[in-house]
This record gives C-alpha cells, sequence and structure tokens, in this order.
C-alpha cells in the first residue's frame, strides 16, 4: 500500500465553486487534491456567471447596485457573508484565469456591475454578468436583428421557438434558419458532437457556404453554443469573419459545450498551480478529532485511498449534484460529512407547493455557516473549525430562480480558497493553524 | 354556432365511451363522441394498467370474476397489441393469512379463473425482487394493458368507420324535450365556440362525472360516489409479473409492470368530487410501505410520477329510498326511460376497464331494445384496426426499431425511445399541439426524467410544424411544466429529487422558461384552451 498522501487543502467537488477555491489555494502556493464522484454542474449549466438576475419578482439590471437591498430582504443568503467587492473581485479573478488559459483567445466579458441579456434557446432574455465573449455577442440590450441557425441533425436546438418568442421583444427581429447539412454520418448530434464539427474547416466552409445570400445586412447570426471545443475563439471569428458580420452562440441543452470548456480552463489553471483533481474518487468516509477534520478516505478506481489534510472544502453542491440527499422518509442528509441542513420544512410540511414556479419551501435548504462558511449547527455552534462550504451546498438561495448560481459557487469558492491563503504557509508542509474563532 | 347532427351521441372518452363509439359504428350508427379533454384522461387515463384475470374478484365476487376472465381473453384477441402477456401472481406475504390461498384457489375453480399454486422457490426464480419471504405463490392470466393504446385504437377503429370523435367538446347543456332527450350543447376548449348536436339517442357514458351529467339533464337522484385512489408509478420494471397480494381486496394489494415503469395501487377513498385529486404524504408513504412488502427495498427505487383517478361506484337514490344501501362495483346501466320517464337516453357507469367491452355492448344493446332494432354487436370477433395482426405488445419494440435505425433517426425523447419522425407524423395527424397529449399518446416524457430534455425538443419541433403564435408556443411548454409538476412534487426524494432539480436546472436555470416574452400566461384566455384546464388528470402509466 502507498504511503497515506499529505495535503494542505481537499476540496470535494469538481463544480465551479469547488474549482475556483482549489485554483486560488494551490496557485497561492497550498498542496491541494480535488477529490469528486464524477464531473460537476458545469457540464450541465450553460457557461455564464449570473450573478443576481431576478430579485423579488423583478428583473436585475446591476446587480452590485442591487445587492444592498437584495441582502436586506434575504438574510440568509450566501451574498450576505461574501458581499459585494468580494463578488466583483472574484468575477475578475476568474476572468483572467479564463484569459490565461488552455483556450487561446478565449475570454469572459461583462462585469456584475451592469447585466448582460443573453437569448435563450427557448427566446427568453436572461440577465448574466459574465458570458464567454462569443455567446455574450447575443447580448439584446439594445435590441437588434438576429437569425438564429441550426443544423438539422442537432437534435438540442430549436431557433424556430426562440425566434418566435424573441421576436415579441421591443426593438427586436428574429427569425430561425435551418441548414439541411450533413454534419456527421449520424442523425443524433447534441451540442458536444457538434461542437467537434465545427473545429473543422472544412464543415465551417459548408456552414458558411448554406448561408451565403440567405441573410440580411444587419442580422446578427446565433448559433447553438457548439463553435469549437479546442479552439472555441478561432472557430469563432472564423464563423465572424466568412459570414462577415458578428456571430454568437446560445447555450442549449446538456452536455453543455462552453461549460465543459470552462472546466477544461479551471481544471488546466489548478494542474498548471500544481494541484491535483481526481474525477471518480467518492469520498467514503473523513476522519475528525476536536472538531477538526484530519483525513479523508475515498474510493478510488476501486481502491480505498486516506490523505490527510488540514483544510477540507466541501463543495459537493444541492440535490442536483448529490451533495444533498433526501430519503423516502422525507430525512435530508449530507452525506460526506453528516452536516445538518437547514431550510428543510418539518416533518408533515409541505415540501414543495402544487405551482412549479413557486419558491418552494425546501428550495433554499443546504448548509448554514458562520461568516467564514465554516458548517454551524441549528445552535449557531460551529462544527468544523477547518472545513469550509461552497458553492450550491449553502443554504439561503434559490439558484435557478435568481440566476444567481454560478455567482454564488464563483464567488464563495473564490472567498473559501482566500481564506485558506492566509492561513497557510507556502511549501511549509504540516503548518497548520485555524482561522480566528470570532465570527 | 356550428350544428351537429348523429344517430347516436356519446358523452365521456374513456374506455368505455370510446368502446360504445367503435361498438355502435360497427353496428352501422352515425356516432358522435365528446370528451371534455383529451381521450382517457378521466378514470380510464388514471388507472394502474392491469387487465384482470378475476382472481382479485373470484372470492368476493364471483360475477365479476367471471366477466373478467372472459373479457380478459377477448381482449387478448380484439387488442393484442395493447396488451402486453406478464401473466400474474398472487402471493402471500408474512403476516398474511395462508388460508385466503385456498379461498382464492377454490373461488376461481369455480369462476373458471386459471389459477395454479406454484412453488415458492418457483416465484422467486422468475421475479427475483419479490419479497423472499412469501410464502405461497398462485400463477393467474392477469396482464397489462396500455389504456393510450386501447382507447386511441378504438376511437380510431370508430373513426374509420365514420364516427366523428370530438376531444376538448365539454357538453354544457343537455338537450330535453318533453319525453326524450335530444342532444347536447359542448364548448370547444380549443375554439372557445359553443357547438349544438342533435341526436336521435344519448348515451352518458361519463363514469365518475355521470351524476353531472345527469343533472344537466334535469334528473335526479343517480348517485356515483367517486373512490378515490392513489397509484405511484416506479422507475423500472421491479417485477415483471403483476404481483398481487394475496389477501382480500386492500389498499396496496397491487404491483403492475407496464411498459417501462411499474405502478403500484392503490387506495380507495370515498370523495364528493371526482376531479379531486389531492394526494397526501400519509398515503404515498402507505403505497410505499406496501411496496415494500412484496418488494424488500422499494423505498430506494425511484417514484417517477404519482396521481390518483376517480373510480365511479353507482348508488341509486332511488334504489335507496327501497331500503338497498348496497354499493354496487358492477356496472350499472340506466334507461331513463324507465326510471324518469326520458326516452333516447341511457348512462352506464362503475364497471372496470377489464370490462370496458362487456359495458360498450350492454349499452348499445339497451339502446337498440329502446328502438326496436335488432343489431347485435360484433366486437368480440373484431380486432381494432391498429391490432388486426393480432401481436401482443412487446416490450422490447422500440429498442429495436431504435437499434434499426441507429444511424438515421433522431431521438426525441431517450427514456421512452420515440423517434422524432413518430412526433412530427402524430402532430400532423392529430393537429394537435398540446404537449401534454402528445406525451399520452407517444409515452413522451413518461420516464425518468419527466420530460426535462425532450420538451424542449418537442415544443421546437411542434413549433416547426405548426408555426404558432409565441404566445400560444410558451403557453403549451409552460403548462406542460405545471401539470408535470402536479404529479411530481409529492414524490420527490431520492434521486427523483435530484433528477427533478436538474429539471429545473434546464427550465430555469439554461431556457429561463419562467420569463418568456410577453406573458404568456396572460394570453392564455384570448388562445384558447390548447391544454387542459388547472385540475386536469395527471395520469401515467
Amino acid at each position: 500500500m502507498r504511503e497515506p498522501m499529505r495535503y494542505d487543502v481537499i476540496v470535494v467537488g469538481a463544480g465551479v465553486a469547488g474549482l475556483v477555491a482549489a485554483v486560488r489555494a494551490a496557485e497561492g502556493g497550498a498542496r491541494v487534491l480535488v477529490l469528486a464522484k464524477g464531473v460537476g454542474a458545469t457540464h450541465l449549466a450553460p457557461g455564464t456567471v449570473d450573478v443576481l438576475g431576478y430579485a423579488d419578482g423583478h428583473r436585475v439590471q446591476r446587480p452590485l447596485d442591487e445587492l444592498p437591498d437584495f441582502i436586506g430582504a434575504h438574510p440568509g443568503h450566501p451574498y450576505v457573508m461574501v458581499g459585494a467587492e468580494e463578488i466583483e473581485a472574484a468575477l475578475k479573478w476568474l476572468q483572467a484565469r479564463v484569459a490565461a488559459g488552455p483556450l487561446p483567445g478565449y475570454r469572459y466579458v461583462g462585469s456584475p456591475g451592469e447585466n448582460l441579456l443573453l437569448p435563450t434557446a427557448v427566446g427568453a432574455l436572461k440577465p448574466s454578468a459574465l458570458a464567454p465573449a462569443s455567446v455574450a455577442a447575443g447580448d439584446l440590450r439594445d435590441g437588434g436583428r438576429l437569425a438564429l441557425v441550426t443544423i438539422g441533425q442537432l437534435r438540442d436546438f430549436f431557433p424556430a421557438l426562440a425566434a418566435a418568442a424573441l421576436a415579441q421583444v421591443d426593438g427586436v427581429q428574429a427569425r430561425a434558419i435551418e441548414l439541411p447539412l450533413r454534419a456527421a454520418a449520424r442523425n443524433d448530434l447534441n451540442a458536444l458532437g457538434l461542437a467537434e464539427r465545427f473545429e473543422d474547416v472544412v464543415f465551417r466552409e459548408s456552414v458558411a457556404a448554406a448561408l451565403h445570400g440567405r441573410l440580411e445586412d444587419d442580422e446578427r447570426v446565433g448559433f447553438p453554443a457548439a463553435l469549437g471545443l479546442q479552439d472555441p475563439d478561432g472557430v469563432w471569428s472564423d464563423l465572424q469573419e466568412r459570414l462577415g458580420r458578428p456571430v454568437f452562440e446560445i447555450p442549449t441543452l446538456p452536455p453543455s459545450v462552453p461549460g465543459i470548456r470552462l472546466f477544461g480552463i479551471l481544471r488546466a489553471a489548478l494542474r498548471r498551480a500544481g494541484g491535483r483533481i481526481v474525477v471518480g474518487g467518492e469520498v467514503t468516509g473523513v476522519e475528525a478529532e476536536r472538531a477538526h477534520v484530519r483525513a479523508v478516505r475515498a474510493h478510488v478506481a476501486a481502491r480505498e485511498q486516506r490523505h490527510s489534510t488540514d483544510w477540507l472544502v466541501l463543495a459537493t453542491g444541492g440535490f442536483a449534484s448529490g451533495g444533498l440527499e433526501m430519503d423516502s422518509r422525507w430525512q435530508v442528509h449530507e452525506p460526506v460529512l453528516g452536516l445538518p441542513v437547514t431550510g428543510v420544512p418539518d416533518p408533515g410540511a409541505p415540501r414543495f407547493t402544487p405551482r412549479y414556479f413557486d419558491d418552494h419551501p425546501l428550495a433554499r435548504a443546504g448548509i448554514a455557516t458562520d461568516a467564514y462558511q465554516r458548517p454551524v449547527a441549528p445552535s449557531g455552534e460551529r462544527l468544523y473549525e477547518n472545513v469550509l462550504v461552497a458553492g450550491a451546498a449553502l443554504a439561503g438561495a434559490a439558484p435557478w430562480r435568481e440566476k444567481s448560481g454560478d455567482g454564488i459557487s464563483v464567488a464563495t469558492g473564490y472567498r473559501a480558497g482566500g481564506q485558506i491563503l492566509e492561513q497557510v504557509t507556502p511549501a511549509a508542509g504540516g503548518s497548520q493553524t485555524t482561522v480566528s474563532t470570532e465570527a | 354556432m356550428p350544428q351537429l347532427q348523429a344517430d347516436l351521441l356519446v358523452i365521456g372518452g374513456g374506455a368505455t365511451g370510446a368502446g360504445i363509439a367503435w361498438d355502435a359504428a360497427l353496428r352501422g350508427f352515425d356516432t358522435i363522441l365528446v370528451e371534455r379533454y383529451d381521450l382517457a384522461t378521466g378514470t380510464t387515463g388514471r388507472f394502474h394498467g392491469l387487465l384482470h384475470s378475476g382472481g382479485r374478484y373470484a372470492v368476493k365476487d364471483p360475477d365479476a370474476a367471471r366477466e373478467c376472465i372472459e373479457e380478459n381473453r377477448i381482449l387478448r384477441r380484439i387488442a393484442a397489441g395493447s396488451i402486453e402477456d406478464t401473466g400474474g401472481l398472487f402471493v402471500v406475504t408474512p403476516g398474511d393469512d395462508p388460508a385466503y390461498a385456498d379461498r382464492l384457489l377454490a373461488g376461481c375453480a369455480e369462476t373458471g379463473v386459471p389459477c395454479e399454486e406454484i412453488g415458492v422457490e418457483q416465484a422467486l426464480r422468475s421475479e427475483p425482487r419479490l419479497n423472499p419471504q412469501i410464502k405461497r405463490a398462485l400463477r393467474v392470466p392477469d396482464a397489462s394493458i396500455d389504456v393510450w393504446l386501447l382507447v386511441n385504437g378504438l376511437a380510431r377503429g370508430a373513426a374509420d368507420r365514420g364516427a366523428r370523435i370530438l376531444p376538448y367538446h365539454e357538453v354544457v347543456a343537455v338537450h330535453r324535450g318533453d319525453d326524450a332527450i335530444t342532444g347536447v350543447r359542448a364548448h370547444n376548449h380549443v375554439t372557445g365556440e359553443d357547438v349544438d348536436i342533435e341526436a336521435g339517442f344519448t348515451i352518458n357514458a361519463s363514469g365518475a362525472w355521470a351524476a353531472q351529467v345527469c343533472e344537466l339533464a334535469g334528473i335526479e337522484g343517480v348517485g356515483v360516489v367517486p373512490g378515490k385512489g392513489i397509484m405511484i408509478a416506479m422507475n423500472h420494471r421491479l417485477v415483471n409479473t403483476v404481483v398481487n397480494r394475496c389477501i382480500p381486496p386492500s389498499d396496496g394489494d397491487i404491483l403492475v409492470p407496464i411498459r417501462t415503469v411499474s405502478v403500484i395501487g392503490t387506495t380507495d377513498v370515498h370523495v364528493t368530487d371526482p376531479d379531486d385529486h389531492e394526494i397526501s404524504q400519509d398515503e404515498v408513504d402507505q403505497m410505499l410501505d406496501s411496496g415494500e412488502q412484496l418488494v424488500p427495498g422499494f423505498r430506494q427505487a425511484r417514484a417517477l410520477r404519482v396521481w390518483t383517478g376517480a373510480r365511479p361506484l353507482f348508488r341509486d337514490e332511488k334504489a335507496d329510498q327501497a331500503g338497498d344501501r348496497e354499493i354496487s362495483r358492477a356496472h350499472t346501466l340506466l334507461d331513463h326511460l324507465e326510471r324518469d320517464g326520458l326516452a333516447r337516453f341511457l348512462t352506464i357507469t362503475s364497471g372496470k376497464l377489464t370490462t370496458y367491452r362487456l359495458m360498450a355492448k350492454d349499452t348499445v344493446d339497451g339502446m337498440c331494445r329502446q328502438l326496436g332494432l335488432d343489431r347485435p354487436t360484433t366486437t368480440a370477433d373484431t380486432p381494432l384496426p391498429d391490432y388486426r395482426d393480432g401481436s401482443a405488445f412487446r416490450l422490447g419494440g422500440r429498442l429495436r426499431h431504435k437499434e434499426d435505425h441507429l444511424l438515421d433517426e433522431q431521438l426525441v425523447c431517450e427514456c421512452e425511445l420515440v423517434p422524432r419522425a413518430w412526433l412530427e407524423e402524430h402532430v400532423r395527424a392529430s393537429g394537435t399541439t398540446n404537449l401534454d397529449d402528445l406525451r399520452r399518446s407517444l409515452r413522451l416524457g413518461m420516464g425518468p426524467c419527466q420530460g426535462g430534455f425532450c420538451m424542449y425538443r418537442a415544443a421546437g419541433i411542434v413549433q416547426g410544424i405548426k408555426d404558432l403564435a409565441a404566445p400560444e408556443a410558451d403557453t403549451s411548454l409552460r403548462n406542460f411544466l405545471e401539470e408535470r409538476w402536479k404529479g411530481v412534487w409529492p414524490i420527490l426524494y431520492g434521486d427523483q429529487l435530484r433528477q427533478a432539480r436538474l429539471d429545473d436546472w434546464i427550465f430555469q436555470g439554461l431556457l429561463d422558461v419562467e420569463h418568456l416574452p410577453g406573458d404568456g400566461a396572460a394570453h392564455v384566455a384570448s388562445h384558447g384552451r390548447r391544454t387542459a384546464p388547472a385540475g386536469m388528470p395527471d395520469e401515467d402509466a
């Protein structure tokens, strides 16, 4: 058996929150291991960073300006402990990592100062703070004329639907074009399969040729978010050049190509900083003493491994990612540390209400923490000194409805990584202090 | 106002009504059928899918048992393609009285229901998930029946012979002469128009809603007590044989494998409103515990969808006055000429899906009697047009189709293996744009993800064909999500809760269906009801 391994930080979960925490800690000199049962929500999510899109029924234009009121109205929300400044810093940090990443020219644009309004695949306008430049090019804050294009073999994008809805927006004209191109032998492409095809210059040529003479002068051309995976900026630029007009991407059904790009960027940043990531490593147990996690056991490639660590970042996500679980007797569990879950309705009380778009009682369930993101019991008592919770596992948010999911993940992951760095002396393996105890 | 005329008007598009339309069309009557929503959205669609062998009734109700086995055999001939020959077991679980199995064997012998005791070991070999503690196992010829295939087959067969099948036509008035019923006024929920239908004869086949239709006709005292029962569809076929608990009929005594799921049922709570579909957590827990008794580990399986159905239990208040308070489970045919002095009007209610054909036959016979016509039924020997080849439903059919078209076909719904071409064909043929109707017709979105992936695709494909105005397309998608939610929120736990959150991710986080341009909800009224009103059935199976 191999020697047990030692880390400064073990991050559980390879979604945006976990990867951001891991990269930040690793770049600061910490020895970091990311353990994840599978890939995270990046592969499902549209790859935009939504900080705050809707607050109490209205669409948010300027997230940072509205944050104080929003925080006031939602005292248990993760943004209460993060605050506007750190959100802004976290997003800038992320933009820099993307720009310095392995995809040449690929970058995230926008700011939490003002939301972009990005068309979705059904034709809603979704407020997002940051987006890949190729997605942000579809911004409709100032309206415009759009031609939304798909390839018939793609089964996951229907521009006719989006165009019909978008045409209802003042100042927006939209129409759909379906190209009867054969992109692949199999008539059943998803976005990932199509992204591979767009890497091929011959295919791009055929797309441009099929669109030749069919576009109006002032039309922007929207494609499903499938414009390449290895060199998306090259694919995007090439299409803009060939079509002689702005081109943009619209995120569509999973697998999410922009999300997979983001995952690749963060993973590369982690490795560059000397961190390790094991996807397919399920945490099976945690050793703790006196409110400190000392080691993590994980099942990796049919073997049990034990890693000792000074810090644990819990970034396992909410119910969607398996970071929270509810059994058939309606009991809610946090599976890694068995932390208490807050925001769960009492037994017998409704967990959901009968209208889908309601604010459901269970929606904000999650792990309660102190101001440093350390988990606390319902009494407020701190449960672990060296555990920090980040991302969708945190209580208090309704990320999909608020359009705050990746904003929370980036900000709380960034903050968790930063807090650890304040405590870890670089390259001094074995050193360990706890964060100060006043909350 | 549009006017229509027919020899026969049938009210109700469940199995009984559609069966009557088919029977009457075969006997040469010019027939119109009206149904308030989509076909098979009342009690028929809110059903567990069991084609009874009669075993369940062999001890308590020998007549019902005889009817069931006879109809079971007939339906396997005439509607083969809607029936999967799963076979059935009655199992004695720990704590059940083993002697009941002897009574069941005796009852089956007396009523002609084939029933043999097999060894526990053999039962466990064929159904390895069964509770290993079972003490006895009896085999009967139960089967599972896809009611949508059946009812759509009946309706298509009738339509082929000239019947006019009018879904989304709700009866709002019954026209009454001095001594006869002469037709109805129906409200078309799609166009928002009313239509007058003049009929030589009218049959009320609205089942649990029969008393309401009688009231519209000014007929008093017809008592139909809706017996509400809960059913839960579990992901996967936890069993491949219908499994009955070998006890007197009780709550949670049946697990039916049907298509890609298995359905546990049911309860029987007398309610006042057949449209009462409220589901309590206690009932859900009761079903899960019952499932655990039959298949240990049941609670770890994913529950996909929950619904309730209202069985019509007939109680005639005129009979009550004569001191007969017995609620009948067998079907009831009311001849309103005899009962109320109103000619050309019959009500058929109660009964069970397995005997729908017999109910239809008795009803059309009753009409012929009143009209003095001699036209015998031929339904027992006439296969439905869709099922002429006589081959039974096979679970692997869709997979085989997909494998044969691996390269050329696009799947819309991976869970239920629905190819895009089927969807397009159905939308073109039926004209429907209602995603929930498409769900019933094609099983689109009935699998584990409950439409998470396919409903965006289906909405897009429908849009490509029908070029709907945006508000209509939006409303359709949103209404689908609302309807779906009704059937899933009471059973969200475990992996299915995780799945539901993933679906939220798609519909809210990615697509943002909640904030489509223009307030779709505000357009519901002005664009007519393509989707049934709130409180509308939410069945599955």
